[in-house]
Protein backbone atom coordinates (compact mmCIF):
# COMPACT_ATOMS: atom_id res chain seq x y z
CA UNK A 1 0.00 0.00 0.00
CA UNK A 2 2.63 2.43 -0.90
CA UNK A 3 1.87 5.60 -2.71
CA UNK A 4 5.23 6.88 -2.85
CA UNK A 5 5.83 5.54 -6.44
CA UNK A 6 4.15 8.95 -7.32
CA UNK A 7 6.37 11.43 -5.23
CA UNK A 8 9.88 11.70 -7.29
CA UNK A 9 13.07 11.61 -4.65
CA UNK A 10 16.23 10.17 -4.67
CA UNK A 11 14.81 6.95 -3.35
CA UNK A 12 18.29 5.19 -2.89
CA UNK A 13 18.49 7.47 0.58
CA UNK A 14 15.64 5.80 2.56
CA UNK A 15 16.80 3.84 5.38
CA UNK A 16 20.47 4.95 4.49
CA UNK A 17 22.58 6.11 7.72
CA UNK A 18 24.82 8.74 7.16
CA UNK A 19 27.12 10.31 10.27
CA UNK A 20 26.05 13.56 10.52
CA UNK A 21 28.53 14.76 13.71
CA UNK A 22 30.29 14.56 16.92
CA UNK A 23 29.85 16.34 20.20
CA UNK A 24 31.45 16.82 23.30
CA UNK A 25 29.05 17.07 25.99
CA UNK A 26 30.38 19.87 28.57
CA UNK A 27 28.50 21.06 31.62
CA UNK A 28 28.26 24.34 30.15
CA UNK A 29 26.51 23.39 27.50
CA UNK A 30 24.28 21.24 30.01
CA UNK A 31 23.41 23.68 32.41
CA UNK A 32 22.72 26.42 29.29
CA UNK A 33 20.66 24.01 27.97
CA UNK A 34 18.55 23.54 31.45
CA UNK A 35 18.72 27.00 31.64
CA UNK A 36 17.32 28.31 28.55
CA UNK A 37 14.77 25.81 29.00
CA UNK A 38 13.76 26.72 32.84
CA UNK A 39 14.83 23.42 33.63
CA UNK A 40 14.82 23.28 38.01
CA UNK A 41 15.11 19.65 38.69
CA UNK A 42 18.20 18.96 40.62
CA UNK A 43 19.75 16.52 38.53
CA UNK A 44 19.89 18.32 35.46
CA UNK A 45 21.32 21.80 37.23
CA UNK A 46 22.78 21.23 40.92
CA UNK A 47 26.16 18.81 40.74
CA UNK A 48 25.96 18.34 45.12
CA UNK A 49 22.23 17.29 44.65
CA UNK A 50 23.04 15.24 41.13
CA UNK A 51 25.67 13.98 42.85
CA UNK A 52 23.33 12.34 45.80
CA UNK A 53 21.12 10.53 43.00
CA UNK A 54 21.33 7.18 41.15
CA UNK A 55 22.97 8.96 38.60
CA UNK A 56 26.04 10.14 41.14
CA UNK A 57 26.06 13.44 38.97
CA UNK A 58 24.23 16.15 36.61
CA UNK A 59 23.08 14.33 33.54
CA UNK A 60 21.27 16.59 30.67
CA UNK A 61 17.52 16.89 30.33
CA UNK A 62 15.54 14.23 28.20
CA UNK A 63 15.47 16.71 25.38
CA UNK A 64 18.89 18.09 24.93
CA UNK A 65 20.09 15.99 22.31
CA UNK A 66 17.90 17.51 19.96
CA UNK A 67 19.86 21.02 19.77
CA UNK A 68 22.42 19.37 17.68
CA UNK A 69 19.47 18.23 15.30
CA UNK A 70 19.97 22.33 13.96
CA UNK A 71 23.72 21.61 13.81
CA UNK A 72 22.94 18.73 11.17
CA UNK A 73 23.71 18.21 7.53
CA UNK A 74 21.56 15.78 5.45
CA UNK A 75 21.58 14.35 2.32
CA UNK A 76 19.57 16.35 -0.24
CA UNK A 77 16.92 14.40 -1.20
CA UNK A 78 15.81 15.69 -4.80
CA UNK A 79 12.36 16.10 -4.23
CA UNK A 80 10.18 16.93 -7.11
CA UNK A 81 7.64 18.62 -5.52
CA UNK A 82 6.84 22.15 -4.03
CA UNK A 83 8.52 25.55 -3.79
CA UNK A 84 8.28 25.98 -0.15
CA UNK A 85 9.58 23.88 3.06
CA UNK A 86 9.44 24.40 6.41
CA UNK A 87 10.06 22.50 9.64
CA UNK A 88 6.82 20.28 10.15
CA UNK A 89 7.88 19.26 14.18
CA UNK A 90 9.71 16.77 16.13
CA UNK A 91 9.60 14.65 18.57
CA UNK A 92 12.33 13.07 20.60
CA UNK A 93 12.76 9.89 22.36
CA UNK A 94 14.97 9.68 25.30
CA UNK A 95 16.94 6.37 25.37
CA UNK A 96 19.56 6.85 28.57
CA UNK A 97 21.23 9.46 29.95
CA UNK A 98 23.93 12.23 28.57
CA UNK A 99 26.49 13.21 31.09
CA UNK A 100 29.10 15.82 30.88
CA UNK A 101 32.60 14.36 29.51
CA UNK A 102 30.35 12.35 26.88
CA UNK A 103 31.51 12.17 23.12
CA UNK A 104 28.20 11.72 20.81
CA UNK A 105 28.06 10.51 17.76
CA UNK A 106 25.00 11.56 15.22
CA UNK A 107 23.82 9.20 12.32
CA UNK A 108 20.77 10.29 10.52
CA UNK A 109 18.19 8.15 8.02
CA UNK A 110 15.80 9.23 5.81
CA UNK A 111 12.66 7.13 7.08
CA UNK A 112 10.21 7.77 4.68
CA UNK A 113 9.07 10.20 2.25
CA UNK A 114 4.74 10.64 1.67
CA UNK A 115 2.12 12.88 0.40
CA UNK A 116 -1.76 13.74 2.28
CA UNK A 117 -4.12 16.75 1.56
CA UNK A 118 -5.27 19.40 3.72
CA UNK A 119 -7.60 22.44 3.76
CA UNK A 120 -4.25 24.15 1.37
CA UNK A 121 -3.89 21.02 -1.38
CA UNK A 122 -1.14 18.43 -1.16
CA UNK A 123 1.65 18.67 0.95
CA UNK A 124 4.69 16.06 1.08
CA UNK A 125 6.27 15.34 4.22
CA UNK A 126 9.83 14.08 4.75
CA UNK A 127 10.85 12.49 7.67
CA UNK A 128 14.22 12.03 9.20
CA UNK A 129 15.39 10.04 11.95
CA UNK A 130 18.63 10.59 14.11
CA UNK A 131 19.72 8.32 16.08
CA UNK A 132 22.16 9.88 18.84
CA UNK A 133 25.31 7.19 20.39
CA UNK A 134 27.76 7.73 23.19
CA UNK A 135 31.51 6.92 23.68
CA UNK A 136 30.39 3.52 24.47
CA UNK A 137 28.45 2.87 21.31
CA UNK A 138 25.17 3.04 23.85
CA UNK A 139 21.82 4.82 22.58
CA UNK A 140 20.97 7.90 24.03
CA UNK A 141 18.30 9.82 22.12
CA UNK A 142 16.51 9.25 18.73
CA UNK A 143 14.63 12.32 16.98
CA UNK A 144 12.44 12.18 14.50
CA UNK A 145 11.92 15.68 12.28
CA UNK A 146 9.38 16.15 9.64
CA UNK A 147 9.70 19.04 7.14
CA UNK A 148 6.68 19.57 4.91
CA UNK A 149 6.97 20.72 1.12
CA UNK A 150 3.55 22.55 -0.58
CA UNK A 151 3.10 25.03 -3.03
CA UNK A 152 2.82 28.97 -2.37
CA UNK A 153 0.31 28.90 -5.20
CA UNK A 154 -2.54 26.60 -2.82
CA UNK A 155 -1.43 29.22 -0.11
CA UNK B 1 -26.06 4.08 21.36
CA UNK B 2 -23.42 6.89 21.13
CA UNK B 3 -20.14 6.27 19.01
CA UNK B 4 -17.65 8.68 18.11
CA UNK B 5 -17.20 7.68 14.27
CA UNK B 6 -14.08 10.03 13.72
CA UNK B 7 -10.85 9.74 15.75
CA UNK B 8 -7.14 9.88 15.07
CA UNK B 9 -4.52 8.58 17.52
CA UNK B 10 -1.01 8.19 17.60
CA UNK B 11 -1.08 5.94 14.45
CA UNK B 12 -2.08 8.98 12.12
CA UNK B 13 0.93 11.46 11.43
CA UNK B 14 -0.51 14.28 13.07
CA UNK B 15 -1.89 13.39 15.76
CA UNK B 16 -0.32 12.38 19.43
CA UNK B 17 -3.09 10.64 21.54
CA UNK B 18 -3.00 7.30 22.58
CA UNK B 19 -5.81 5.26 22.88
CA UNK B 20 -5.19 4.58 26.57
CA UNK B 21 -5.66 8.19 26.75
CA UNK B 22 -8.89 8.57 24.71
CA UNK B 23 -10.21 5.56 27.12
CA UNK B 24 -9.49 7.78 30.17
CA UNK B 25 -11.17 10.99 28.59
CA UNK B 26 -14.15 8.83 27.78
CA UNK B 27 -14.24 7.93 31.66
CA UNK B 28 -13.92 11.63 32.49
CA UNK B 29 -16.53 12.25 30.11
CA UNK B 30 -19.00 9.47 32.11
CA UNK B 31 -18.22 11.18 35.22
CA UNK B 32 -19.46 14.71 34.03
CA UNK B 33 -22.29 12.87 33.14
CA UNK B 34 -21.88 12.63 29.51
CA UNK B 35 -22.98 9.70 27.41
CA UNK B 36 -20.53 7.84 24.93
CA UNK B 37 -20.58 4.04 24.51
CA UNK B 38 -17.04 4.05 22.20
CA UNK B 39 -15.30 5.61 19.38
CA UNK B 40 -13.71 4.17 15.59
CA UNK B 41 -9.93 5.14 15.19
CA UNK B 42 -10.04 6.19 11.52
CA UNK B 43 -6.23 6.71 10.79
CA UNK B 44 -5.01 9.04 7.93
CA UNK B 45 -4.64 6.74 4.89
CA UNK B 46 -3.55 3.52 6.72
CA UNK B 47 -5.37 0.66 8.84
CA UNK B 48 -4.05 -0.82 11.86
CA UNK B 49 -4.43 -4.67 10.77
CA UNK B 50 -1.55 -4.98 13.73
CA UNK B 51 -3.32 -3.95 16.72
CA UNK B 52 -6.03 -4.93 18.51
CA UNK B 53 -7.55 -3.06 21.14
CA UNK B 54 -10.69 -5.43 22.47
CA UNK B 55 -9.50 -6.13 25.96
CA UNK B 56 -8.67 -2.43 26.21
CA UNK B 57 -12.05 -1.75 25.55
CA UNK B 58 -13.80 -4.41 27.63
CA UNK B 59 -12.24 -3.55 30.58
CA UNK B 60 -13.39 -0.33 30.45
CA UNK B 61 -16.26 -0.59 29.04
CA UNK B 62 -15.79 1.42 25.76
CA UNK B 63 -16.31 0.36 22.28
CA UNK B 64 -12.78 0.75 20.15
CA UNK B 65 -13.51 -0.08 16.83
CA UNK B 66 -11.24 0.78 14.00
CA UNK B 67 -11.54 2.37 10.47
CA UNK B 68 -9.65 4.63 7.96
CA UNK B 69 -9.51 8.19 6.34
CA UNK B 70 -8.53 7.91 3.47
CA UNK B 71 -7.23 11.12 0.86
CA UNK B 72 -9.58 10.41 -2.31
CA UNK B 73 -10.09 13.28 -5.33
CA UNK B 74 -13.42 14.88 -3.84
CA UNK B 75 -12.06 15.11 -0.21
CA UNK B 76 -11.26 12.79 2.63
CA UNK B 77 -13.48 9.94 2.81
CA UNK B 78 -14.02 7.63 6.00
CA UNK B 79 -13.98 3.53 5.91
CA UNK B 80 -15.92 1.64 7.82
CA UNK B 81 -15.57 -1.74 7.96
CA UNK B 82 -12.23 -2.20 6.47
CA UNK B 83 -10.69 -5.87 5.75
CA UNK B 84 -7.76 -7.51 3.91
CA UNK B 85 -9.56 -7.83 0.63
CA UNK B 86 -10.32 -3.96 0.92
CA UNK B 87 -7.02 -3.29 1.57
CA UNK B 88 -5.62 -5.68 -1.77
CA UNK B 89 -7.79 -3.98 -4.07
CA UNK B 90 -7.51 0.02 -2.63
CA UNK B 91 -3.90 1.83 -1.96
CA UNK B 92 -5.07 3.24 0.83
CA UNK B 93 -1.81 5.30 1.24
CA UNK B 94 -2.09 7.16 -1.92
CA UNK B 95 -3.58 10.56 -2.76
CA UNK B 96 -6.22 11.49 -5.01
CA UNK B 97 -7.55 8.08 -5.02
CA UNK B 98 -10.94 7.60 -7.10
CA UNK B 99 -13.54 7.58 -4.52
CA UNK B 100 -16.16 6.28 -6.72
CA UNK B 101 -13.97 3.31 -6.95
CA UNK B 102 -13.64 3.77 -3.67
CA UNK B 103 -17.26 3.71 -2.43
CA UNK B 104 -17.58 0.75 -5.09
CA UNK B 105 -15.20 -1.13 -3.62
CA UNK B 106 -16.00 -0.53 -0.14
CA UNK B 107 -19.26 -2.37 -1.09
CA UNK B 108 -17.96 -5.39 -2.42
CA UNK B 109 -15.69 -6.20 0.64
CA UNK B 110 -18.42 -5.55 3.23
CA UNK B 111 -17.25 -1.99 4.16
CA UNK B 112 -18.48 1.43 3.20
CA UNK B 113 -16.90 4.75 2.29
CA UNK B 114 -18.69 8.32 3.33
CA UNK B 115 -17.04 11.25 3.02
CA UNK B 116 -15.69 12.90 5.81
CA UNK B 117 -16.50 16.68 6.71
CA UNK B 118 -18.20 17.71 3.59
CA UNK B 119 -18.00 21.16 4.29
CA UNK B 120 -14.23 21.47 4.76
CA UNK B 121 -12.29 23.53 2.45
CA UNK B 122 -9.85 22.14 0.22
CA UNK B 123 -10.90 18.33 1.20
CA UNK B 124 -14.40 18.71 1.83
CA UNK B 125 -17.59 17.07 -0.87
CA UNK B 126 -18.37 20.39 -1.17
CA UNK B 127 -15.75 21.42 -3.72
CA UNK B 128 -16.88 19.02 -6.29
CA UNK B 129 -20.33 19.83 -6.54
CA UNK B 130 -20.92 20.92 -10.17
CA UNK B 131 -17.71 18.63 -11.55
CA UNK B 132 -17.97 15.95 -13.91
CA UNK B 133 -18.33 13.84 -11.13
CA UNK B 134 -21.57 11.40 -10.52
CA UNK B 135 -22.14 11.87 -6.79
CA UNK B 136 -25.05 9.19 -6.93
CA UNK B 137 -23.47 6.93 -5.15
CA UNK B 138 -22.97 8.79 -1.77
CA UNK B 139 -25.90 8.23 0.53
CA UNK B 140 -24.39 9.36 3.88
CA UNK B 141 -22.45 12.53 4.81
CA UNK B 142 -20.47 13.33 7.80
CA UNK B 143 -22.34 15.71 9.04
CA UNK B 144 -21.10 17.14 12.25
CA UNK B 145 -17.78 17.18 12.46
CA UNK B 146 -15.96 18.56 15.74
CA UNK B 147 -12.69 19.79 13.55
CA UNK B 148 -14.73 21.78 11.87
CA UNK B 149 -13.47 25.80 10.67
CA UNK B 150 -16.23 28.86 10.60
CA UNK B 151 -17.91 28.64 7.20
CA UNK B 152 -17.20 24.38 6.85
CA UNK B 153 -20.66 23.58 8.99
CA UNK B 154 -22.61 26.07 6.60
CA UNK B 155 -21.54 24.60 3.73
CA UNK B 156 -22.11 21.10 4.91
CA UNK B 157 -25.68 21.97 6.02
CA UNK B 158 -26.15 23.06 2.96
CA UNK B 159 -25.22 19.77 0.56
CA UNK B 160 -27.42 17.56 3.38
CA UNK B 161 -30.43 20.11 2.79
CA UNK B 162 -29.91 19.84 -1.09
CA UNK B 163 -29.52 16.00 -1.18
CA UNK B 164 -30.88 14.84 2.17
CA UNK B 165 -28.15 12.52 3.23
CA UNK B 166 -28.24 10.26 5.72
CA UNK B 167 -25.83 12.18 8.60
CA UNK B 168 -22.87 11.03 10.82
CA UNK B 169 -21.09 12.87 13.51
CA UNK B 170 -17.90 12.76 14.53
CA UNK B 171 -14.85 14.44 16.40
CA UNK B 172 -12.07 13.91 14.28
CA UNK B 173 -9.97 13.97 17.71
CA UNK B 174 -5.90 14.79 17.28
CA UNK B 175 -6.34 15.40 20.80
CA UNK B 176 -7.18 13.61 23.88
CA UNK B 177 -9.88 15.91 25.17
CA UNK B 178 -11.50 16.64 21.96
CA UNK B 179 -12.88 12.32 21.88
CA UNK B 180 -16.97 12.39 21.97
CA UNK B 181 -17.36 15.74 21.03
CA UNK B 182 -19.45 14.97 18.02
CA UNK B 183 -20.73 11.24 17.64
CA UNK B 184 -23.57 9.37 16.10
CA UNK B 185 -26.66 8.28 17.61
CA UNK B 186 -27.59 4.73 17.16
CA UNK B 187 -31.09 2.85 17.82
CA UNK B 188 -29.31 -0.28 17.76
CA UNK B 189 -26.62 -1.97 19.82
CA UNK B 190 -22.85 -2.40 18.14
CA UNK B 191 -20.47 -4.42 19.14
CA UNK B 192 -17.88 -4.78 15.93
CA UNK B 193 -17.19 -3.44 12.60
CA UNK B 194 -19.67 -5.57 10.19
CA UNK B 195 -22.77 -4.08 12.54
CA UNK B 196 -21.42 -0.57 12.26
CA UNK B 197 -21.33 -1.43 8.75
CA UNK B 198 -24.68 -2.83 8.79
CA UNK B 199 -26.31 0.15 11.15
CA UNK B 200 -24.76 2.47 9.02
CA UNK B 201 -26.81 0.68 5.91
CA UNK B 202 -30.43 0.82 7.47
CA UNK B 203 -29.85 5.34 8.03
CA UNK B 204 -31.34 4.60 11.46
CA UNK B 205 -28.81 6.75 13.04
CA UNK B 206 -28.35 10.80 13.77
CA UNK B 207 -25.44 12.88 14.90
CA UNK B 208 -25.26 14.53 17.93
CA UNK B 209 -23.35 16.92 19.81
CA UNK B 210 -21.99 15.46 23.35
CA UNK B 211 -23.75 18.76 24.78
CA UNK B 212 -27.29 16.59 23.93
CA UNK B 213 -26.51 13.34 25.85
CA UNK B 214 -26.81 13.11 29.36
CA UNK B 215 -26.70 15.96 31.81
CA UNK B 216 -26.35 14.39 35.25
CA UNK B 217 -24.11 15.96 37.18
CA UNK B 218 -23.01 18.55 34.91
Amino acid sequence: MASEEEIRFDRSLLGVEHPVGEFEITKERILGFAKATGESEPVFVDESEASKTKYRGIIAPPTFCNIFTSEIKRPEIGLEFGDLGFHAGQAIEYKSPVRPGDKLSAKTKLKEVYAKTGRSGKMVFEVWETNFTNQNDVLTATVKESFVHRNKTNL
Amino acid sequence: MYLDLHAHSISSDDSRATVEQYVKWTSVLRRKGREIDGFVLTEHRGFDFGKDYKKLGQDNDVLILKGSELDTNIGHFLVYGVNEQLAEMVNFSQVGLDALNLIKSAEICGAIAIPAHPGRFGVGLYEYYGQEYDLSSIKIVEHLNGSNRPGEQERAEELIAKYKYACTGGSDAHLVSAIGTCMTEFDTAISNESELVSQLRTGNFRPVRIEQTGTKNV
